[in-house]
């Protein structure tokens, strides 16, 4: 079998390398177009995240391009001196190319250990490939393979369970667990952070729509309002905002409290006890811890969050050697099925050679014994068939046997030269 | 061979899926989820023969089916066991079997030590009756989910307060889910006990004016639904005015106390004769009210061989 993954990723690659080879969504169907031309016989399929690009190829009697060839295809496309490029890229071959690609569908090779987005970037890559006719049956059975093992690891392990970012802990771990939507929850920023527009990013992704933001700057709310559709308020009006928010990201550059305990007393009395999540993500912190006394308040600050962070971190170390072993199980019980492929021919031959055997014996028989009855001539054919398959089974037991470890190459010319097979 | 489920075959078959549910707190399978759904479908099904069993034997002897405390008690139960069901499937990353399986099984566990006697004969005229009964058995589911909910709310809204990581593996819905529930709850609780109290009523006066037992005002269980349905729409009212209580731990522990009402009506509707007695009480209204209420004292008798007298041998 010839299954080959040429690329570059996060482990040895800089950001400026990847960016460089990155593809999006049209230059991989270009690209796609290119490898066919380029390598007719040979399957493709091109997997491009921030974190990676990837050749996968595939061939089933046609020589596997070379590292060198694979690099100078990607250096032409990008308009780049190959010989810039080869030195970053990284080569796997059969078990290790099908073991890397499970690996990266279950997420395990992410920057973010199980980091969910993955899987859906190799669906698309695979999808993309089958779309310009690129793939064939050995891709097709590695791809699918892949998702199945991504999917096993997801059920099988919690790793895609514990966020680690910060922002995506704050989401999935607690903004989540308080609310069941997001649509029609009001969401108040105050200040312009970096960690802010990261956190708004998730939320948008859990269906929030309606964000307010609040600046000291009433001209760089106006601009971030701009950027995110929504809706800017001076800072003046601040605690009347809080009064209408339901989740409230914060992260002023304050040296000292912007909503103390005294300022939010008037604001929850208007509230009338509705539920509120602040995520103070402010060092120093922007509200009063004492806020948090308030049965209806969830207050994080980034202390909170980063201890959750780690907590993520230990649990999901933890998870990581029963997703690598479920990878090795599913890796070698592929290579196992790919092997065992390869005596398809011979089984076929040995099958087909047998089976003529007794139809030539059968009529031999049937013409001898004319006076048989219906039934006789019912159960000879089938105790014949029986024969065959019992003699049939203990060689292709063996073979089977063998292909766990390899194509069993000098099994299959041993039944070759015994059974007097042609290639 | 359907005649011989008994009790014991889906107590058993919830409990394994109650320990197959808590197993999930402490590790991860692929296919235990299928496992315990199968226990509870098989469950299910041999607690809706038992039903069935127990509706054919009644009609066969003459009675109205599904009508004593202990048939009341295993339909609510029943449903209790669908509305699982259907949670695990829609949610199935949610350990909501925590919670409702043991409610489950304590109204097995009630329905197996309550009165078998039928309380009504008679189908046509067994109208208010059947009222009077289905609203107290979703009343009583109600008040089962909404404990439920609110348990679950109180834990996640302590986890979420005090930052902390979920008990074991506990996974449990948003407060926001949880708090909608609890409101629903709590206002379909009301307005079925409320309907349970009116048929109830209504049955009493069918028996005034006659010479035959009555059932007392004073009955507790009379008393006890009656301050459970002034409790529950008490809240309610106040609840049009102030929205607070509507919402977060208020309604969780409403809720709660909702639950103890239920679990002293049924301590007393298990251990007392209210279905008995008004069964007694129409025994001597003339035809169409009495035969609504009316017990067969020779059920029990025809029923020695049917295999639900073992109960839960």
């Amino acid at each position: 079998m010839n299954v080959q993954v040429v690329g570059c990723s996060h482990h040895g690659a800089s950001i400026a390398v990847r960016e460089r080879l990155a593809f999006g969504p049209e230059q991989t169907s270009e690209a796609l177009g290119k490898w066919r031309d380029a390598f007719s016989d040979v399957e493709g399929v091109l997997l491009s995240t921030c974190n990676r690009t990837e050749i996968y190829a595939a061939s089933q009697s046609a020589p596997i391009p070379s590292l060198e060839e694979i690099g100078g295809f990607l250096a032409r496309f990008h308009q780049l001196d190959a010989r810039e490029i080869v030195p970053h890229l990284f080569v796997n071959s059969d078990e290790a190319a099908v073991r890397h690609l499970f690996g990266v569908a279950a997420s395990l090779d992410s920057m973010v250990l199980g980091e969910p987005q993955i899987l859906s970037q190799v669906k698309r890559a695979y999808q993309a490939a089958t779309e310009r006719e690129v793939t064939g049956p050995l891709l097709h059975m590695a791809f699918q393979a892949a998702i199945r093992v991504a999917r096993r690891v997801t059920v099988e392990t919690a790793i895609h369970q514990h966020r680690v970012s910060i922002p995506s802990v704050a989401v999935a771990e607690f903004a989540r667990q308080i609310f069941e939507r997001f649509d029609d929850k009001e969401t108040l920023v105050v200040g312009a952070g970096e960690m802010a527009e990261e956190t708004l990013r998730y939320l948008r992704d859990e269906g929030v729509r309606r964000i307010t933001v609040v600046n000291r700057s009433f001209e760089r709310a106006c601009d971030l309002a701009r950027e995110w559709q929504a809706r800017a308020r001076p800072w003046e009006e601040l605690h009347a905002a809080l009064v209408e928010a339901d989740l409230v990201i914060s992260t002023t550059g304050s040296d000292k409290h912007v909503v103390a305990i005294e300022d939010f007393r008037p604001v929850r009395a208007a509230r009338r006890e509705r539920p509120l999540f602040i995520l103070d993500l402010a060092v120093p912190r922007d509200f009063d811890p004492a806020i948090s006394d308030h049965a209806e308040v969830y207050l994080y600050s980034i202390d909170d969050l980063q201890a959750a962070c780690r907590n993520n971190r230990v649990l999901r170390d933890k998870e990581l050697p029963q997703a690598l072993r479920i990878v090795d199980q599913e890796t070698r019980r592929f290579m196992a099925e790919m092997y065992h492929r390869a005596t398809g021919p011979v089984i076929q031959q040995l099958r087909e050679g047998w089976h003529k055997l007794k139809e030539d014996e059968l009529r031999r028989l049937m013409n001898r014994l004319p006076n048989l009855d219906e039934r006789a001539r019912a159960e000879i054919p089938q105790s014949f068939d029986r024969l065959v398959n019992k003699l049939l089974h203990p060689p292709l037991e063996s073979l089977r046997d063998e292909s766990h470890e390899g194509v069993p190459h000098g099994l299959l010319d041993a039944l070759a030269r015994l059974f007097r097979l042609r290639d | 061979m359907f005649s011989r489920v008994q009790i014991f075959c889906f107590l058993a078959s919830y409990t394994v899926a109650l320990v197959l549910e808590a197993s999930r707190l402490w590790f991860r399978s692929g296919i235990r989820g299928a496992v315990m759904l199968g226990f509870v479908v098989a469950g299910w099904i041999a607690h809706t023969l038992y039903l069935y069993n127990s509706a054919i034997a009644a009609a066969a002897a003459g009675q109205s089916p599904l009508s004593s405390n202990q048939d009341w008690l295993l339909l609510a139960a029943w449903v209790m066991v669908m509305i699982y069901f259907y949670l695990a499937c829609y949610h199935p990353a949610t350990h909501f079997g925590i919670f409702l399986l043991p409610l489950t099984l304590g109204l097995v566990a009630a329905a197996h030590l309550a009165d078998s006697k039928p309380v009504a004969r008679e189908p046509a005229t067994k109208i208010w009756g059947m009222i009077h009964g289905a609203s107290i058995l979703l009343g009583t589911v109600s008040v089962l989910i909404g404990f439920a909910a609110g348990l679950m709310y109180l834990e996640q809204a302590d986890r979420l307060k005090r930052k902390r990581q979920p008990f074991l593996k506990l996974k449990l819905p948003s407060l926001e889910w949880l708090q909608t529930v609890n409101g629903r709850t709590m206002l379909a609780s009301m307005l079925l006990v409320g309907v349970a109290v009116a048929s109830g009523i209504v049955l009493k006066l069918l028996s005034s004016g006659q010479d035959s037992p009555k059932v007392p005002w004073s009955d507790p269980v009379i008393f006890g639904t009656i301050a459970m349905f002034g409790w529950l729409l008490l809240h309610v009212i106040i609840g049009v005015f102030y929205r607070p209580i509507r919402q977060g731990r208020k309604v969780a522990y409403l809720t709660l106390v909702s639950f103890i009402f239920l679990v002293a009506l049924v301590i007393m509707f298990v251990s007392g004769k209210h279905g008995e007695t008004a069964a007694n009480a129409l025994h001597a209204l003339p035809d169409p009210a009495r035969s609504a209420f009316q017990p067969d004292s020779t059920r029990q008798a025809r029923w020695g061989s049917f295999p639900r007298k073992g109960g839960l041998a």
